[in-house]
């Protein structure tokens, strides 16, 4: 079994990172790590670069994790991120969410509200000022 | 610049060269095909002139450049470059694409794109006089982002009409420029 | 002296000083996005010269000008994704220094430079370009008719890679030209009355730079995000201006006469600037190839001087020698101006108010863009699908305000092909431009040429400046072919093979 996380270089991406990183750990899984991006802006911040993904390869095999990280290029995150935990059959997906006004929420929709419905396994959302204890 | 250069070059746009030729390198891809397209197209272009020219009358008795005159040049110049580009590809000229800081020439030719927005511009233009700059702008703009990726299509929308209308209002008042209402006459 | 303060009171005017800074922002802001750069903004830009007035629309396009040459340095440092061939030499060091935590030295040291040779390049060509018109006045047609077609000749085979492609575009843009009535005669408008006046120009550059290049990105859209390197406001401390003043100045010393030869472009002087900082480098040799400023500093320097010195040929003889140019003087031909000596006797006001705003938009420049650097990088998170639609909006908008007709779009449409296949096949844009504007001026030139002497030909070669350029000519078309019959000799390399080599040594 493997746990998926969705990454993103941000606070709640690490987050949802560390908890991953737990979860594989205390049930002896493999970690998959996933960075998509949909590409259609020339720059996206929520794109690892190449240092950062360095970085975290070597943060988790120090930790002694049989971690894998992935950055796809695809029409669709959310759908991408479910496809992927389908693909691994995913024990557990971990995804790093914010606080949403009500309003922001009905002008941009929700990423982490459509995961949670439409994914087939469990999914642990954490919250980035969650700070692991 | 190859071996192909002992073979006799075809003139015109021929067909392409024997299959053994390319067989001792398969590495190396073989003639730039669409490129004898071109050299039609160049053909056809200088022939069309040439006859275009011939068509003409001659000028005032006291002109001394005829206006056939250029037409003929040119016309001579496209078809004899049609041949040199025809030649030049079957000894395996190959056409470098452009490059741009938002192109990945690695990848193939995203032909599924192209048709949409091809097909979003042949509606624009069939739509235009029926339904004014105001609605097609708007409909030009979605078509376009969906097209190009962007799903969120009532947002599309949305900014589209945004766009026209402010675009409409901007050259009517800014430059005094009174675009064609179309059936929104009397509303904008 | 006099005119040129009387251009400085005009260009300070509320109104112009809007329209320079407007045009300053514009231009750094499609020089920094990638995909859209100063000619196509030109171009999508002419529907204006409607209704402003001369000075306000070439003073923004000026601003454009300017601007575009500085926005995308920024992107060269930041992204490593040089846009144009001229900023791909500033790529080589100034994405190195961005890496090693020394962006903001990098962009402000092409702010600066180019602020420095820009000015430096304007004063020169406030002092020439008049000179040169004054010297262009007297001449005749024949003389006239030979400068044309050696402006056409050098666009077409000194720049871009291929000469048979760049003659190819050539003769597309002049048959372009041919479409519409002379002396009373319909010419290739196969009988529709819709293209008895000719295509208009609008629809012709709308169509290849903006509809060309949008279907083209569309189609090798690159998907995987770029880094970019965070950037602050850009500073220098003393050790780097000390290293950058001699190339700034070296720079622009290569820049203005290669831009200013109507065989101009940027390319060729970058590249030659770069590699005299490699060698005047001394102490500092070891920094090239892993982020040195005097390769920025020169380069960039070189770069924005060359844009400056392509105005001379622009303005005082009317030919243009870059995209961007070529778009200028369309939109001059609009509003019923011909560029050239007779410019500066017909419209002085208008020439020196020009010139002056240049001035202004340099400062400008420098005043706007040395603070806003880290804002012009969130511009490149606009998202591209939004970017490409409003290109296409704007050009079909554009084409269909030349006559509110759905003909015009149809023409859009069938020209953006064309674009879109020139790049395909690697056909230089610039000659088909040149083509389509010089061509109708070449044919008028030649008729007044040979009306004079009833149609005696020689008259053609009858002006000693006549025979000069054709002995040019010669030299521009011949010359590599004798370099090539020489034993013993290599043919002269491309200065893209150069590039490339230069690119491969420095990046390993």
């Amino acid at each position: 079994m493997t746990v998926v996380v969705g990454w993103t270089p941000d606070a709640r991406g690490y987050a949802a990172l560390v908890r991953g990183a737990r979860e594989a750990r205390a049930h002896g899984e493999d970690l998959l790590v996933v960075n998509a991006t949909t590409g259609t802006a020339a720059v996206d911040d929520r794109f690892a670069a190449a240092s950062d993904v360095t970085e975290v390869r070597s943060l988790l095999a120090s930790l002694g994790i049989e971690a894998e990280v992935r950055q796809p290029v695809v029409r669709d995150v959310t759908e991408a991120l479910l496809g992927v935990t389908e693909e691994v059959d995913a024990s557990v997906l971990v995804i790093g969410i914010r606080h949403r006004s009500p309003v922001g929420k009905l002008i941009m929709g929700s990423t982490a509200q459509r995961i949670l419905l439409d994914a087939r396994c469990p999914v642990l959302a954490v919250k980035a000022d969650d700070s692991p204890r | 610049m190859s071996a192909a250069g002992t073979r006799p070059a075809p003139d015109g746009p021929a067909p392409d060269g024997p299959a053994a030729d390319g067989s001792a390198n398969r590495a190396a891809p073989g003639p730039d095909r669409a490129q004898y397209g071109l050299a039609a197209f160049l053909a056809l272009v200088g022939v069309l002139t040439l006859v275009d020219s011939a068509g003409l009358r001659p000028g005032f008795a006291d002109q001394v450049v005829q206006p056939s005159a250029f037409g003929y040049v040119i016309g001579a110049a496209l078809v004899l470059l049609a041949v040199l580009l025809a030649v030049a590809t079957a000894r395996g000229d190959r056409a470098e694409g452009e490059a741009g800081e938002d192109v990945d020439l690695t990848q193939r030719t995203d032909w599924r794109t192209l048709a949409g927005l091809a097909g979003v511009l042949v509606a624009t233009v069939a739509l235009l006089d029926r339904l004014g700059w105001a609605i097609v702008g708007a409909l030009l703009f979605a078509g376009a982002a969906t097209v190009l990726g962007n799903r969120h299509w009532v947002r599309n929308l949305l900014i589209g009409a945004v766009l026209s209308v402010a675009s409409w209002y901007g050259f009517y008042v800014g430059l005094g420029i009174p675009i064609p209402a179309g059936v929104l006459d009397g509303i904008l | 002296m006099d005119a040129l303060l009387t251009g400085f009171e005009l260009a300070l005017t509320p109104e112009n000083l809007l329209y320079a800074v407007v045009g300053v922002l514009l231009g750094t802001a499609v020089g920094v996005l990638p995909g859209i750069g100063p000619a196509m903004t030109v171009a999508l830009l002419l529907p204006v010269t409607y209704n402003v007035s001369p000075s306000a629309a070439l003073i923004m396009f000026a601003g454009i000008y300017y601007g575009g040459m500085y926005g995308g340095s920024t992107t060269s440092i930041l992204l490593n994704t040089p846009g144009e061939s001229s900023s791909v030499i500033t790529a080589l060091e100034g994405n190195k220094m961005a890496k090693a935590g020394r962006a903001a030295q990098a962009l402000a040291t092409a702010a600066i430079g180019s602020f420095v040779a820009g000015t430096i390049s304007t004063v020169l060509l406030v002092a020439l370009a008049p000179t040169v018109a004054d010297w262009v006045v007297v001449l005749g047609a024949p003389s006239y008719f030979a400068l044309m077609v050696l402006a056409l000749i050098a666009v077409t085979s000194v720049l871009g890679s291929s000469k048979l492609r760049g003659f190819i575009s050539l003769a597309l843009g002049l048959t372009i030209g041919l479409v519409g009535t002379a002396t009373g005669q319909a010419r290739l408008t196969f009988g529709n009355p819709l293209l008895a006046d000719g295509i208009d120009i609008v629809v012709v550059a709308v169509a290849i730079f903006a509809v060309g290049e949008a279907l083209w990105v569309a189609a090798h859209l690159r998907r995987r995000p770029l880094e970019i390197i965070p950037v602050g406001r850009p500073w220098m401390d003393r050790a780097d201006w000390r290293r950058s003043w001699k190339p700034w100045l070296r720079g622009t010393a290569y820049g203005f006469p290669f831009g200013a030869l109507p065989a101009g472009g940027a390319e060729m002087p970058t590249f030659l600037s770069y590699i005299t900082e490699r060698r005047l480098a001394g102490k500092h040799k070891a920094e090239f190839g892993k982020g040195a400023i005097e390769g920025v500093a020169g380069p960039e320097a070189a770069n924005n001087a060359s844009a400056a010195g392509t105005l001379v040929p622009l303005l005082a003889i009317g030919l243009p020698t870059t995209a961007t140019a070529a778009v200028i003087l369309a939109a001059m031909q609009g509003y019923g101006l011909q560029p050239g000596p007779q410019l500066f006797e017909a419209e002085p006001e208008l020439v020196w108010t020009l010139l002056a705003s240049l001035f202004v938009a340099n400062t400008l420049l420098l005043v706007i863009n040395l603070p806003m650097a880290p804002l012009w990088a969130k511009l490149l998170r606009i998202p591209r699908p939004y970017l490409y639609a409003g290109i296409l909006f704007f050009a079909v908008l554009g084409a269909y305000s030349v006559n509110f007709q759905w003909f015009d779009v149809a023409l859009l449409g069938l020209f953006g092909a064309l674009g879109f296949a020139m790049r395909r096949f690697g056909l230089p844009v610039l000659p088909l431009i040149v083509g389509v504007i010089l061509g109708p001026r070449l044919e008028e030139q030649l008729g007044q040429a040979l009306q004079l002497s009833q149609g005696d030909v020689s008259a053609l070669w009858g002006e000693p400046v006549a025979v000069v350029v054709y002995a040019l000519i010669a030299v521009l078309l011949l010359g590599p072919l004798v370099l090539r019959l020489i034993p013993g000799r290599q043919g002269p390399e491309r200065l893209e093979d150069r590039v490339d080599e230069l690119e491969e040594e420095v990046r390993r």
